[in-house]
């Protein structure tokens, strides 16, 4: 007999991350990882403009790119999870196998969020040293932003695989993944914050706004001004909006997301035919 | 075992009369009936349909695979032949109808229906990453193999399949015969008791056809029950016990391929040392078995005789009695191969 669903979900995970180890997105991953660190912690004193004294904003600076690593772990490790199986035809090697599809999504969903947490880790661990090397002491609440970070992985994870369920071709389902994060919710939370006035508090990228912020103290709080412009004799007012997630509904939204992104891509890729 | 919902219905209707009594226990039995043989028997089908849009893949096929059989599954393109297979393999869902292997519905508990099946579907490909020894140590870990077992029947298998040699290198550059045979070495590994072939020689050489085909025949006498889909009728006459035609979504014939080797008409090329008479030519023609005979050259022959193996080797006797000294005599078209040709339209096949 087969064994118990559990263990095949971790036999699949062992398996996905050891294709992770010898794939070229690790490499891609990690010489990203470099060249972030290059850019925080080589440049700075090479251009002679040196390293903040402060801890809070030396943190804030050098995780200030964290999202860019994030979105790009989401793609890499999870944007064609699912379609690939179907699209390279390795699901006709595994499928046939006595293992329910949930627990092939969830073991290989284990793995991506491993590697991806991996990488997160590594960046954060290395910015922690750093800081502490040169500032003496780290930013408050960098634990806090960590734990964070790992949420948004989550939440950026299972949208990822959503779309890697939905499409029938590994392309779109990577494009997708890297503009949806990268790009078309970053311009939804900008359009609405400056032009539309309303807080874009229902996104994944806005509430991930909360990984940065709350490394500030005191946590930042929404800012809307009117300002009255006088041009050639016309007064106009403008509202300038400055919009924080909070905290607590920020991690409500993440959850959101990871849950209902992951229960869909169960659902869909149980229906799914070959 | 669980009641129908027909049955449930009719048990919840009231009180019971003695015709009520009688057709509820007819019932019971039917139902009774047809789990024991969908539970005895090797793979099960029973009315299924699968449709993809407007296009109907399967129309209540209706097959029964006893254990130890192997079953030869032929039809021409878009028969239904792999859509039967995914569904036997849990790839694909049916519209209507049932499957069963080993008595247990696949659709309903495709891990433990598959749990006792190996299956080579069209041709898989391999995660590039790992090598076949790590791709048949996933597979055998997802089969709960104990991984000394897991070890020991890969080198063996990775060797009946002739791919010892790469048994550590990384599968991205293999070509699609080393696919195959990996494939193959994986479907064994648990050593199941149904095989399930889509086309099993696909994608090899010559060498690696005769080599599967040679593998094949091992399993066969090794008790497997083995479903195995093709295109190529000798190697189905070859290597199975039984021979099932599907067209359009339709079984067409499923019987022993004794049985249809004695239904067909096999064509015979006849070539003799000397020139063949008319006299020769038509004593032939008058044998109550020979549908035709059609003169190729002046001492060559082809003849078509209806029935088998027995009728071909009456007419070699009867050949030799006019006279005629035989050089050359052998099968031109299979006794299957006009089963065939007789129930598969020409544009289709």
């Amino acid at each position: 007999m087969p064994p118990s669903d559990l263990r095949q979900m971790a036999v699949v995970t062992k398996y996905e991350l050891l294709k992770y180890l010898r794939s070229k997105r690790l490499l891609i991953i990690g010489a990203l990882l470099a060249i972030l660190l290059i850019l925080n912690l080589v440049v700075p004193p090479t251009i002679g403009s040196g390293y903040d004294p402060d801890p809070m904003t030396f943190t804030s600076g050098m995780l200030a790119e964290i999202g860019i690593l994030i979105v790009l772990c989401a793609t890499f490790f999870g944007a064609d999870a699912i379609v690939s199986e179907f699209e390279q035809k390795t699901g006709l090697l595994l499928f046939p196998n006595a293992v329910k599809r949930h627990v092939l999504v969830l073991g290989k969903f284990i793995a991506s969020a491993m590697i991806s947490v991996g990488a997160v880790a590594l960046y954060y661990a290395v910015t922690v040293i750093a800081v502490v090397a040169i500032d003496g002491s780290i930013a408050a609440n960098t634990s806090l932003s960590f734990l964070y970070a790992l949420a948004y992985v989550f939440g950026i994870l299972a949208i990822a695989y959503l779309f890697s369920a939905i499409f029938r071709s590994s392309v779109y389902s990577i494009v997708l993944t890297f503009f949806t994060f990268f790009l078309i919710l970053p311009i939804i939370d900008s359009l609405g914050a400056s032009i539309a006035h309303f807080k874009p508090w229902f996104t994944l990228t806005f509430a991930s706004g909360i990984v940065l912020d709350i490394l500030q103290q005191p946590y930042p709080v929404d800012v809307v001004r009117t300002v009255e412009r006088t041009f050639r004799n016309t007064t106009r007012t403008l509202t300038v909006a400055q919009y924080y997630p909070s905290v607590p509904q920020a991690l409500a939204v993440i959850f959101v997301y990871f849950i209902v992104g992951l229960i869909l891509a169960l659902y869909i890729t149980k229906r799914r035919q070959m | 075992m669980s009641l129908t919902p027909t049955l449930r219905k009719s048990l919840r209707k009231g009180p019971l009369d003695f015709q009520r009594l009688g057709t509820i226990s007819r019932q019971i039995l039917n139902q009774a009936q047809e789990q024991i043989r969908s539970m005895t028997d090797a793979i099960v089908t029973e009315h299924l349909s699968k449709q993809f849009g407007q296009f109907e893949a399967l129309k209540d096929l209706n097959l029964t695979i006893e254990p130890g059989v192997c079953v030869g599954y032929l039809g021409p393109n878009g028969a239904g032949k792999t859509t039967t297979i995914k569904i036997l393999t849990s790839l694909l869902r049916p519209t209507g109808g049932k499957a069963f292997l080993n008595g247990i519905d696949v659709v309903r508990n495709p891990k433990e229906a598959l749990a006792s099946v190996g299956a080579v579907v069209e041709t898989p490909q391999l995660y590039p990453q790992l090598t076949p020894m790590e791709i048949l140590s996933y597979l055998g870990q997802l089969r709960g193999l104990d991984s000394d077992v897991i070890r020991e029947r890969s080198v063996v298998l990775l060797d009946e399949v002739k791919m010892s040699d790469s048994a550590h290198k990384r599968t991205g550059d293999f070509s699609t015969g080393m696919k195959q045979r990996v494939a193959i070495a994986s479907a064994l590994l648990h050593d199941p008791s149904i095989l399930i072939f889509d086309e099993p020689t696909i994608g090899l050489d010559p060498r690696g056809m005769i080599e599967v085909r040679e593998l094949i025949m091992q399993l066969k006498e090794r008790d497997f029950t083995i479903f195995m889909s093709s295109h190529l009728l000798y190697e189905v006459q070859e290597v199975c016990d039984k021979v099932a035609i599907v067209d359009k979504g339709t079984l067409l014939v499923y019987d022993t391929v004794a049985n249809l080797s004695n239904a067909g008409e096999g064509g015979v090329s006849l070539t003799a040392v000397e020139p063949i008479t008319a006299e020769q030519c038509a004593s032939v023609q008058a044998l109550p078995n020979v549908r035709s005979v059609k003169r190729v050259a002046t001492s060559e022959l082809l003849i078509t005789v209806e029935g088998g193996l027995s009728e071909q080797s009456d007419l070699l006797d009867h050949v030799k009695s006019i006279g005629i000294r035989v050089a050359f005599y052998r099968p031109v078209r299979s006794a299957i191969e006009d089963v065939y040709l007789r129930l598969v339209p020409e544009e289709e096949s």
